[in-house]
């Protein structure tokens, strides 16, 4: 079912970058990445049993900070897939602590996929790796204007209120997907350079966000 | 549909995508092995070397020498250092960094390592902190399978209600019921066999040092099959997200050990075995010197002080960054720092920081003193090293830096700024028939000085300058060599020392020993007499001592190596207490082809 391309089994990349897609099941996430890593479509619904990733490699240009172009990376993607369906929860939620940045998707056509938006917030703040992770959030399906039942406003509200960015995105017709996909990557690559540069206390991405300060660790003597 | 057959394929399909991200990671390992190999290259090539730590006027990188007024470099945010322009790396208009913090940077980010950072300021602590979920499952899966394949004779004991005599179906349920149920179930076999998996782990690190590791290798891995066998009676088990919330568990285990343990210095199976691996690996046992190179990274940020009054000198042992893991199949790291004022290695009078869990980026902020008369300080060398306190009392050598304490001007200040030092490999000598197992060979010279003010002289009524100048003696007495490889490897030694008293005034006066033929024991006797030494200008002076080996047939000597009195406190010293002897013990830097025999 994977075709693995043979250019990309050797370790001739600069970064692996790993990435993960989550939300209710059905909104698309296995379709997405399919559209992203091969761009094709799948009309058929297979669910995703528990988990499953995808891999791209990219060649990622970082931009100076005086906005000029700067040096070109080789990043390895990898992307995970998680089954939306309820049964598999505690595994797939256990596989968000292992990822940089995250897809969080909805279905346009479905205002239960997007009400549950927050509590995949939830989740992922108790699972990730930090409190603030980098999140992209995705309205899919974006072809199926007649069956909208999501609107864009409303959407791009919750977005704000998290900070984080939104796109509506087809895995029908492509729209999008790529731009969702670099969006995240991007943040997640400068998420990297901060925390090296910036000393321990501050938060990376501060945005206003309060993260809890982690107690300063209880000295333990040693008794010789 | 039968449902379990079904769940038997879901089962299938999980196992072969963590396979796939098996493979990921193994290429992503490599990967990162080959970057931080290449890292500590570049570290390497622009390392200080002991010998010249302390000489500030060149660049900490190329060692190319610094001028006072231009090209005088400048110092590197990240490590203090002074890099020339050409070791720079700019990184915006008023931003750069040196080469090898540059290349710390870049590796911390292209390796991961800043999410596993980020990630333990989260979830802090925990033996499997940098173990993916995936690897987890896999390593866990594959061991339940194997078991499941060749089932094991019914077991002694069943612990739990679910495993129940009736049948072998029975005996498959927990796997095949559902899904859910399935991880469930396993992330209670999780930690069994993961700590099965650690005990293994240990074994074969020893294996790398010694050969008897095998026996107790064998003897570790049955035990550890017995445990996987058990945990087939488990019925409670945590969620998959719970196994992650408290992964201290095991760890805690370790904190109890590692404190528990009382002196690697009285152990002998502990810092043996990290000894041992190095003279094993090296061929040059005939060196007078060598570095056993297992993978030591990362920096120690210190600062000495000595308070005269108080005859107390304070090492203020701060942090350490980028240390290598103490277990890297592990990837774990519970790092402390211990000290020695070299040669003196007795127990007591080593001092260590606590051990701070599960980090390479150690911050310790403590004060190690000690009380020593600061006529004592001449000539010893700090030695701070770091270790990772393992498990099972292990401990693992992570790099040391050795500090003469003859470069710190301590007269002048109290205290000194805080400086990043370089981690090296240990510099360590053979072992001797004599030398204690795990010893630390640092080759120093022994010798005693005594500076006798002439008589005064009757002036000169036509000569005024002359009657300031009081004229000294100046007598050193050679009395042996510390740790010296040469001395035990050749068969003869007719040594004999040149001294070089270079005054401040550029004057240099040469005297040379007679040559002495071997004895055994560290008690020779070379003597060196500097007359008409001027007394005010002997603190200022430096007395550089060669030591040769006489050649036979008319051969020229051969060097062996050298050592230097000098620093204004050691002679002033001598100024004060005229009359008397004094010992020092000098670094000795044995000579680079002294190893041809
Ligand atoms: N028209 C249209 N259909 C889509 C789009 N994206 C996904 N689909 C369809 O929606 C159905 C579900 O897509 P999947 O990608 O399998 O859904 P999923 O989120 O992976 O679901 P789970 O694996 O169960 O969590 C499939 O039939 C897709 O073809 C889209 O953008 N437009
Ligand atoms: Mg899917
Ligand atoms: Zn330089
Ligand atoms: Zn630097």
């Amino acid at each position: 079912m994977f075709c693995a391309v043979s250019t990309m089994t050797d370790g001739d990349y600069d970064y692996l970058i790993k990435l993960l897609a989550l939300g209710d099941s059905g909104v698309g996430k296995t379709t997405f990445l399919y559209r992203y890593t091969d761009n094709k479509f799948n009309p058929k619904f297979i669910t995703t049993v528990g988990i499953d990733f995808r891999e791209k490699r990219v060649v990622y240009t970082a931009t100076n900070s005086n906005g000029t172009t700067g040096k070109t990376f080789k990043v390895h993607l990898q992307l995970w897939d998680t089954a939306g369906q309820e049964r598999f929860r505690s595994l797939t939620t256990a596989f968000f602590r292992d990822a940089m940045g995250f897809l969080l998707m909805f279905d346009l056509t479905s205002q239960q996929s997007f009400l549950n938006v927050r509590n995949w917030m939830s989740q992922l703040q108790a699972n990730a790796y930090c409190e603030n992770p980098d999140i992209v959030l995705v309205g899919n399906k974006a072809d199926l204007a007649d069956q909208r039942e999501v609107q864009e406003k409303q959407a791009k509200e919750l977005a704000d209120k998290y900070g984080i960015p939104y796109f509506e995105t087809s895995a029908a017709t492509g729209s999008e997907v790529d731009k969702a996909v670099i969006t995240l990557l991007d943040l997640v690559m400068k998420r990297m350079e901060q925390c090296v540069d910036k000393p321990a206390q501050e938060a990376p991405n501060g945005d206003g966000a309060s993260k809890l300060e982690a107690p300063p660790p209880s000295e333990k003597k040693c008794a010789c | 549909m039968d449902l379990s057959i079904l769940e038997a394929l879901e089962r299938e399909k999980v196992l072969e995508v963590l396979q796939r991200d098996k493979l990921l990671r193994s290429l992503e390992d490599e990967r990162i092995r080959k970057m931080k190999l290449e890292l500590q290259e570049i570290r390497r090539k622009g390392a200080k070397s002991f010998a010249r730590q302390y000489s500030e006027r060149t660049c900490a990188r190329c060692q190319r020498p610094l001028g006072k007024f231009w090209n005088c470099g400048a110092v590197c945010q990240g490590c203090s250092h002074r890099i020339c322009n050409k070791c720079r790396i700019v990184i915006s208009a008023h931003e750069w960094k040196c080469t090898v913090c540059h290349a710390f940077r870049e590796v911390k980010i292209k390796s991961g390592d800043w999410f596993l950072e980020e990630r333990s300021k989260k979830f802090p602590g925990g033996a499997e902190r940098h173990e993916t979920v995936g690897e987890k499952l896999l390593k866990s899966y594959q061991r339940l399978s194997h078991i499941s394949i060749v089932p094991p004779t019914p077991p002694p004991f069943s612990e739990g209600p679910s495993f129940s005599r009736s049948g072998g179906l029975q005996t498959s349920r927990p796997f095949t019921k559902s899904m859910e149920n399935l991880f469930v179930s396993l992330t209670s076999h999780m930690k069994k066999v993961s700590k099965s998996q650690n005990d293994v782990a240990v074994v074969d690190r020893a294996l790398l040092t010694a050969d008897y590791g095998k026996i107790s290798t064998k003897e570790r891995r049955s035990q550890s099959d017995t445990a996987i066998n058990r945990p087939f009676g488990l019925t409670k088990a945590p969620s998959l997200p719970d196994l992650f919330k408290r992964p201290k568990s095991e760890d805690e285990e370790g904190a109890g050990t590692s404190e528990a343990y009382t002196d690697e210095d009285v152990s002998p199976n502990t810092e043996y075995h990290e000894e041992k691996r190095g003279s094993i690996s090296s061929l040059c046992t005939e060196l007078g010197i060598f570095t056993c190179n297992n993978s030591v990274t990362g920096e120690i940020e210190l600062a000495l002080g000595y308070s005269i009054k108080t005859s107390c000198l304070e090492i203020s042992i701060r942090a350490c960054r980028n240390l290598a893991y103490g277990d890297p199949k592990r990837k774990k790291c519970h790092p402390y720092v211990k000290v020695y004022l070299l040669p003196d290695k007795s127990p007591n009078r080593k001092l260590k920081t606590a051990v701070k869990r599960n980090t390479t980026d150690p911050v310790f902020n403590e004060t190690l003193e000690y009380q020593i008369d600061g006529a004592w300080l001449v000539g010893r060398v700090l030695q701070a090293s770091v270790w990772h306190a393992g498990t099972l009392k292990r401990k693992v050598f992570l790099g040391e830096v050795l500090l003469p304490l003859e470069s710190w001007d301590f007269e002048h200040s109290t205290t000194q700024s805080t400086k990043w030092h370089l981690l090296c490999p240990r510099v360590t000598a053979p072992e001797g028939p004599e030398g204690g197992a795990g010893e630390i060979h640092h080759c120093e010279l022994m010798i005693k000085a005594k500076f006798t003010s002439s008589p005064p002289q009757l002036p000169k009524a036509a000569d005024h300058q002359r009657e300031e100048t009081h004229m000294g003696q100046l007598s050193i007495l050679i009395t042996g060599a510390n740790n010296l490889a040469i001395l035990r490897s050749s068969g003869s030694l007719n040594s004999f020392v040149k001294g070089c008293l270079a005054l401040p005034s550029g004057v240099e006066l040469t005297q040379k020993t007679q040559v002495q033929r071997r004895r055994s024991g560290p008690d020779w006797g070379h003597r060196l007499l500097f007359t008409a030494v001027p007394e005010a200008s002997l603190k200022g002076s430096s007395l550089e001592l060669g030591l040769w080996d006489h050649a036979p047939f008319g051969l020229p000597p051969r060097p062996l190596g050298r050592a230097k009195l000098e620093g204004a406190w050691s002679l002033q010293k001598l100024l004060q207490t005229p009359n008397m002897w004094l010992e020092f013990s000098l670094p000795f830097h044995p000579s680079a082809n002294g190893k041809k025999m």
